[in-house]
């Protein structure tokens, strides 16, 4: 809290999803308010939000203004049929409801829901300062290892785990990925994204092919606030069916 | 070993043909704060019947927990974990993730929390205030899924009376379950009444129950949905 004080950072409240529309898969939101359903004084309507869809290069691509009648209603948002990644950010005053991303290729759905957390702004000199250090450190495939996390993904010969990074600031992330594997070898790779950008990490590359599923051992450490979510994939990895997944 | 251990009960379904792999641990920092002090799993048949019980070692990180039920004849058995740690392992809640695929399925797998049963320190679970009304919403649109709530009780001793309430606009449909202790239940919910599209569910129990939403794909049956339910009313 104390270097983020010292380095100007603002940290905004912010609800996100994550978003994958893909050939053949849609991608729509579940927005509902039904936690207010037992919050005295919040069950009245209408309950406006609106949608912002940021792509993998944190450009904006889509805004919806949506409102829900009462705490009981449910308002689905399709997130368009281009192709694509990235991430979501509901704005409301109202909703304090976990919301829905749901992944559907026509027959059936998979869902998750998004996470009520914050989105870092850096003042200009702050963020200059990242981008030189980070810019120097990088040409060592190194990154400044401000924030961490470790995640088990899965490797199996019908089925996957894909990792969809996010950005969640306004400068460049340099993300460094460190796979190890059940040997104990180490597999080390640097993405940059872009501020509010998303990679869709495909771990299957970074790790041997195998006979059963197994888990893997996942590090990500970065310059400025990220997180992550889960993609599964099945035996027609990405052209196939995908669920995302939260994780705490 | 601490002297000050923590407990965590918690609780999956499993079905027969699934590659299902849970983490036992939270993957995190140095690794010697991965290893639990014990574990301890059993499979429950539907009436509650132990069925399988094994002392897990504790360094393991991942427990494959298809191959540990192997080709049992159940079509569903609840398995719960015993666990004792130090609470360093788990920094934020005793949450652990677990993740499901139908072996040969073209479904995309599926990587879902674990139900915390309580069972232990409360005070730990984020939820020390009533956490046995949950609520999951639905798509209103039509697809080519059944939906069902599964529910397992993880007492040793009280019989459970729950309610699962199927939401159709305005309207509503309740069951009634009972499930006796170690016992459990998939109550199926009907996905329109009389063209109204169920909305959402909730379920209401006297004590925390195991509780998933269920949804399967209409013709293989196989899992698509494996979630969590949400608890507001705390």
């Amino acid at each position: 809290m104390l270097a983020r004080a010292l380095l100007g950072v603002r940290r905004e409240r912010t609800y996100y999803l994550p978003w994958i529309v893909r050939p053949g898969l849609e991608c729509t939101l579940l927005l509902s308010n039904v936690e207010a359903r037992f919050k005295e004084g919040f069950t009245r309507g209408p309950c406006p939000a609106t949608v912002i869809q940021y792509d993998a290069r944190g450009r904006t691509v889509g805004r919806y203004d949506v409102s829900l009648r009462d705490p009981t209603d449910a308002v689905e948002v399709g997130l368009g049929d281009t192709p694509g990644h990235g991430f979501a950010a509901v704005v409301s005053d109202r909703i304090d409801s976990d919301l829905y991303v749901t992944l559907s290729d026509g027959t059936s759905y998979t869902a998750t829901h998004g996470r009520h957390e914050f989105v870092e702004h850096y003042p200009p000199w702050t963020a200059a300062v990242l981008a030189a250090t980070t810019a120097l450190l990088a040409l060592a495939g190194r990154t400044l290892p401000a924030f961490a996390r470790d995640q088990y993904v899965y490797v199996g010969p019908d089925s996957r785990s894909h990792v969809l990074v996010m950005n969640l600031s306004n400068v460049t992330n340099r993300v460094r990925v460190v796979l190890a594997s059940a040997d104990g070898a180490a597999r080390r790779l640097l993405v940059r994204l872009p501020p509010r950008g998303t990679h869709l990490l495909d771990v299957a590359r970074l790790a041997d092919p195998v006979s059963v599923t197994r888990a893997c051992r996942l590090r990500l450490e970065g310059n400025a606030w990220f997180n992550l979510y889960l993609v599964g994939a099945g035996a027609r990895d990405l052209d196939g069916p995908l669920s995302l997944m939260h994780v705490k | 070993m601490s002297s000050k251990l923590s407990g965590l009960l918690s609780a999956t379904f499993a079905e027969p043909a699934y590659d299902h792999l849970v983490e036992l641990v939270h993957q995190r920092d140095a690794t010697a704060h991965r290893r639990l002090t014990s574990v301890r799993m059993s499979a429950h048949d539907a009436k509650g019947r132990e069925v399988l019980a094994l002392e897990v070692d504790p360094a393991r990180e991942i427990f494959d927990l298809g191959a540990a039920l192997g080709a049992r004849s159940e079509p569903r058995v609840m398995v719960l974990f015993d666990a004792r740690y130090d609470a360093a392992i788990f920094p934020y809640r005793p949450h652990h993730y677990a993740y499901l695929h139908a072996r040969g399925a073209a479904d995309a797998p599926l990587y879902y929390a674990v139900n915390a049963t309580l069972g232990g320190v409360p005070d730990r679970i984020g939820a020390t205030n009533i956490n046995n009304i949950e609520t999951y919403v639905f798509r209103p649109r039509a697809f080519a899924e059944r939906y069902s709530v599964m529910l397992g009780n993880v007492s040793r001793f009280a019989t459970a009376q729950a309610q699962v309430i199927a939401y159709y606009g305005t309207e509503r449909v309740g069951h009634q379950v009972e499930v006796p202790p170690k016992a459990h239940a998939e109550t199926p919910l009907a996905a329109d009444l009389e063209g109204v599209r169920l909305s959402r569910v909730e379920t209401k129990a006297p004590f925390r129950l195991a509780s998933y939403v269920v949804g399967r794909r209409a013709e293989s049956r196989q899992l698509v949905l494996f979630d969590h339910l949400f608890t507001y009313a705390k």
